[in-house]
């Protein structure tokens, strides 16, 4: 028994030191450049594959190994270094989510090119004996591989920790987490001194990437999937804190190992629950510190209800919508539908990202919860469909203000982080629950009720419907309820000072935007007939993201432009190309880069800036 | 020593230096008076490079350094001292004159944490104490001689008096004068007529982002209409 | 009645008394300046009072209520209103719409969700916005309002909710020597007509004597004196810890 726990613990601590590797590169870049760097698990991935291709060639003994090993932490930290000076340097002043966007579509590219390069099959790493090789303790046998691993993460804790405390270097990193600016007035260089962060954090990557070989291969997931522990890891730890990055390694690493003995089922939600607790009793993670109030570029932007123009313009595009079917064949009426869902599930996003101040980064999961409850309603109590677009936003909206709660007491970053956490709980009980919803194989036969079956007619229930609650949102956010919100955001110390409850508006706000995706996420069943786990997944949550942020958050409009620009894209790409990651990876970029404000922002100045002219 | 002429700078679309000239001659105090939102914090990050001018030409010496980054202007001999302060709370004293070291000047002593620490004597008392832990007072002092760490030859002071009380005010006053004698030039921005008066020998009157008015302090005294328009209602 | 009432106030942290067992109080239409040297305790003693720190010991009394550890957001209820170091306004509205929210505060009318909020209280608000003399600026964003003309949007706001105490911190840091003395002429006066409560601290000795009824001087979180600006500009004690020569500041 007690050897059984030994094993348990010493393969959590092996685990832990992997993702602390990984963790300690994503929480120094983010420290310095105050980027939250999706593409790091691209990097760490890459490190994989690299490795792979070095460590194979090389014989099967130890020293070839730590040799190719250093290699490959050389060969990343060059390409990190690289990443750095050709793409990050341009968006370090843009908003941070547009950063979190634009790293997003570096992982999508990556995923491809990876791809491209080394071939879409696992490949794993042929193992020298050495590496298969048991310690015993006790009377238990523990791998060989597993102690080195677990003697790895504290040594470059111990290496970090001098570093950054030691020499000039570390000192100019750490004045430089603070205000980097002040650093660059001293005479610092702080271009060199960012690219040489990225390279420490991509090495580090690439570190971990290739030391994960041994113990598996090197394949297309590992990126996403390393990311959004490294995350958790990040998050728990406090962001930009290395030291925190350790403990918070160890607590995920060690209570997952165990997690699995216990409660094989519940793994996934595990991660999430632990960083939801700790998050709730230590708002900037175990030893984080609070975060700098960064000017946020949309509050200080005059909101006004759309001009006379810009609404005819609306009412325009809305009788166009509507008459739409009677010319258009069913492909193009289906795009047309997934435009308006997207339209009211972007606008959901929007409520409470840009007034609310809250970015949401699983906005999936309302979106979900409200597919799956219109589909349980119709198949599990077979409810007509109105009932089940009534229930879906109802529920959708309770569940929401049941993990409201905790979410609207932190901000920034860790709020995004939460949601994210949130989001991927709902999906993991939702792929787990076989029974109730089919797991993997989703509810399928989700069909609109007789009178709607017609896809005219359920197109103008849709448009209807996701209209309707989009000016319903709109007619909030400029009663006084949205501008206590929008208060709430612009200056948390005023609001008080009037009696304004932030945490309470802020509750209902994101009460509100759940329930409204719900509704969003029903009509998206009902349309495509089936619900699957997908429905609640990352990249759902980015989609919403993409279009509010393709959008702009300063206007109404913004959502609304950037759902119908985001569906029409996205349509187009599945139907032109099977590189469609590459493709969209390569227009987020591009767009980030050329629209820092947003779409809908920047047409929003060119506007201004025509008519002063 | 500087040479600014005709400088402009646009935040976003609102033009606020509106075409600034000045020179600095080695070795003396020019104070830079103005109402709040006049320019002066605007000029002083225009000449360091935090905000970029739109037109215009610094001189610094013999080089031209318009458009220039912060680091590049800095390491010609430029130093800066914002309103802020912005010390590095999570530093010691120590490492927050680290950070602003730079290699000597030829012809001028190097400033080392000693030489400050007589300048300065309270920051020798506290050189493990972390930035965040200090008083105002002690940060304004901290932040001055991490910018002297980079043997500046020319030192940019942004209102060094705001927020501090008075019989702190009379220690900078003093801590500046004595900076000069050990050769520094300093630009300063002030709305505190005293405090400005008391160590400068010059002054340029900035309103609406143009330099209206340039002359010494005597002249300045004997011209309370001029005052008032500086100043009065 | 004195409109605010303290006694023996403390707290401490990591074993520094910060505050340190004081007790004032002011009166309706009494303008009470607090001052002393940087880390003295006046942040401190101002969070003690509208919230933002809850003290060790001690009770802080409002028009006779007890509202002693109340959350920032409570004690604005009971009708003390701020002003900030640093303006803290909502910048995405118009003047005249921040005025609107702080009535539609005030009023209890924020969870309304159909009338647009530019639709509610609108003469009030711009009557407000004249009484500080931002009646012609009330279309204009707060974003880009002048420094000057936030602080007095500020005192606006705080008016909304016609507050019995006004807790100004360093309201003149940062503006011009004539725009100080305006904004506080201005405070004074609606001190007066509002019989309105005003504690602020203030490192401008002309404002600080020019203004101010009464004057608290704090050092290291004890008060070493009160009293008339004469008595404490004439006391040696306050020379010697915080005034000085006078030279450089103009408080002689």
């Amino acid at each position: 028994m007690l050897s059984t726990l030994l094993v348990q613990l010493l393969t959590g601590l092996s685990g832990a030191s992997s993702l602390f590797l990984v963790s300690a590169g994503l929480t120094v870049i983010f420290g310095v450049t105050r980027v939250v760097n999706f593409s790091h698990g691209s990097l760490y991935m890459l490190g994989a594959y690299t490795g792979w291709s070095i460590l194979s060639r090389l014989p099967r003994e130890p020293l070839p190994f730590i040799l190719g090993v250093l290699l490959t932490v050389a060969a990343l930290a060059l390409l990190g270094a690289l990443l750095e000076r050709l793409l990050l340097r341009r968006i370090y002043a843009a908003p941070e989510l547009l950063q979190l966007l634009f790293t997003f579509g570096v992982v999508l590219v990556v995923q491809d090119a990876t791809q491209a390069i080394w071939g879409p099959n696992d490949l794993p790493l042929p193992r020298g004996r050495w590496l298969r090789s048991f310690v015993e303790i006790g009377d238990a046998r523990v791998p060989l591989y597993d102690l080195i691993l677990i003697a790895i993460g504290p040594a470059v804790l111990a290496a970090l920790w001098l570093l950054l405390t030691r020499t000039r270097w570390g000192t100019l990193i750490r004045a430089a987490t603070q205000d980097r600016e002040m650093v660059a007035a001293l005479g610092v260089d702080q271009k060199r001194l960012f690219t040489s962060v990225f390279a420490l954090g991509a090495g580090l990557a690439g570190l971990a990437g290739a030391l994960s070989l041994p113990d598996g291969s090197a394949n297309l997931q590992m990126d996403l999937s390393i990311i959004t522990d490294a995350f958790v890891v990040v998050v728990v730890g406090g962001l930009g804190s290395v030291p925190g990055a350790f403990l918070a390694s160890i607590l995920i690493g060690v209570l997952q190992a165990f997690g699995i003995v216990v409660l094989p089922q519940a793994t996934l939600v595990l991660v999430f629950v632990i960083m939801a607790a700790v998050l709730v009793v230590r708002p900037n993670g175990l030893l984080g510190r609070p975060q700098a109030i960064r000017e946020n570029p949309a509050s200080t932007t005059l909101i006004r209800p759309a001009e006379p123009a810009l609404r005819w313009l609306g009412l325009a595009a809305l009788i166009l919508a509507a008459a739409a079917p009677l010319f258009v064949g069913p492909f193009l009426l289906s795009v047309l539908t997934e435009m308006a869902v997207a339209m009211l599930f972007a606008a959901a996003l929007h409520f409470m990202m840009g007034p609310g101040g809250m970015a949401s980064f699983g906005h999936a999961a309302w979106f979900g919860l409200g597919a799956y409850a219109a589909a349980l309603a119709v198949k599990g109590l077979a409810l007509p469909m109105t009932a089940g677009l009534l229930i879906a936003p109802l529920l959708a909206g309770t569940a929401a203000a049941l993990f409201g709660w905790f979410v609207v007491r932190l901000s920034g970053v860790y709020l995004a982080m939460l949601t994210l956490a949130f989001a991927q709980i709902v999906w993991a009980v939702m792929f787990q629950a076989v029974d109730l919803t089919g797991g993997d194989n989703g509810i399928l036969g989700v069909w609109p009720a007789q009178w709607a079956t017609d896809r005219l007619v359920f197109y103008w229930l849709t448009l209807a419907l996701c209209t309707a609650a989009t000016l319903v949102l709109r007619t909030i956010l400029y009663a006084p309820f949205g501008y206590a919100l929008r208060g709430a955001r612009d200056s948390e110390l005023r609001a008080a000072a009037i009696g304004l409850d932030a945490t309470r508006l802020r509750h209902a706000a994101f009460t509100i935007a759940g329930a409204a995706a719900g509704l969003a996420g029903s009509l998206a069943a009902f349309s495509k007939g089936s619900v699957f786990p997908g429905f609640i997944a990352i990249s759902r949550s980015v989609d919403a993201l993409l279009m509010v942020l393709l959008g702009g958050v300063q206007s109404m409009a913004g959502p609304i432009v950037g759902a119908i620009a985001y569906t029409g894209l996205f349509d187009l790409l599945l139907l032109a190309t099977d590189q469609w990651r590459a493709v969209l990876g390569l227009s987020i970029i591009v767009l980030v880069l050329a629209f820092p404000q947003g779409i809908a922002g920047t047409a929003h100045r060119l506007w201004l800036r025509g008519k002063e002219a | 020593m500087l040479d600014v002429q005709d400088l402009h700078t646009h935040y976003g679309r609102a033009h606020i230096l509106q075409g600034i000239s000045l020179q600095v001659a080695p070795g003396e105090v020019l104070v830079l008076l103005g109402r709040n939102g006049a320019g002066k914090s605007t000029t002083l990050k225009s000449l360091i490079g935090l905000v970029r001018p739109t037109a215009g030409r610094i001189r610094f010496g013999t080089e031209y350094i318009t458009g220039h980054e912060p680091h590049a202007i800095a390491r010609a001999g430029l130093g800066y001292v914002p309103e802020e302060r912005r010390i590095f709370t999570d530093l010691t004293v120590m490492e927050n004159l680290e950070v602003g070291r730079l290699p000597p000047r030829p012809g001028l002593p190097a400033w080392t944490p000693e030489r400050l620490f007589a300048l300065f004597p309270n920051l020798g008392e506290m050189r493990t104490r972390l930035g965040g832990r200090m008083s105002g007072g002690e940060q304004q002092m901290l932040a001055i001689a991490r910018t002297l760490m980079g043997n500046p030859r020319l030192i940019l002071l942004d209102e060094p008096s705001e927020g501090l009380a008075p019989i702190i005010v009379e220690q900078m006053a003093h801590a500046i004068t004595a900076m000069k004698r050990q050769g520094v030039t300093i630009l300063l921005a002030e709305q505190n007529l005293h405090f400005a008066t008391n160590i400068a020998d010059r002054a340029a009157a900035i309103e609406r982002g143009r330099i209206v008015w340039t002359g010494t302090i005597p002249a300045l005294h004997a011209d309370p209409a001029l005052r008032d328009t500086l100043f009065g209602a | 009645m004195k409109t605010l009432a303290v006694t023996a106030l403390s707290r401490s942290f990591g074993g520094v008394r910060a505050v340190d067992g004081v007790s004032f109080a002011v009166a309706p239409g009494e303008m009470l300046a607090l001052i002393g040297p940087n880390g003295a305790g006046k942040s401190t003693c101002f969070n003690l009072l509208n919230g933002q720190l809850r003290p060790d010991t001690g009770t802080v009394h409002l028009g006779g209520r007890d509202i002693t550890g109340l959350s920032p957001r409570r004690i604005a209820r009971h009708g003390v209103g701020r002003t900030f170091q640093i303006t803290a306004t909502f910048a995405s509205m118009t003047a005249r719409e921040n005025v609107q929210l702080a009535l539609l505060a005030h009023h209890r009318q924020i969870w309304r969700f159909l009338r647009p909020a530019p639709q509610h209280h609108a003469r009030e608000a711009d009557a407000l916005l004249a009484q500080v003399g931002m009646a012609e600026q009330a279309d204009r964003a707060a974003a880009i309002l002048a420094y000057g003309d936030l602080k007095r949007l500020e005192l606006a706001i705080a008016l909304a909710a016609a507050p019995r105490l006004l807790l100004m911190d360093e309201p003149t840091a940062g503006m011009a020597p004539a725009e100080r003395t305006a904004l506080m002429a201005l405070t004074r006066d609606l001190a007066n007509q509002r019989q309105m409560a005003v504690l602020f601290t203030e490192h401008d000795m002309d404002v600080v004597f020019g203004i101010a009824d009464r004057i608290l001087v704090l050092d290291r979180g004890r008060l070493v004196a009160e009293g008339t600006p004469e008595t404490i500009r004439a006391n040696p004690a306050v020379r010697a810890i915080y005034l000085g020569t006078g030279a450089t500041t103009g408080g002689h």
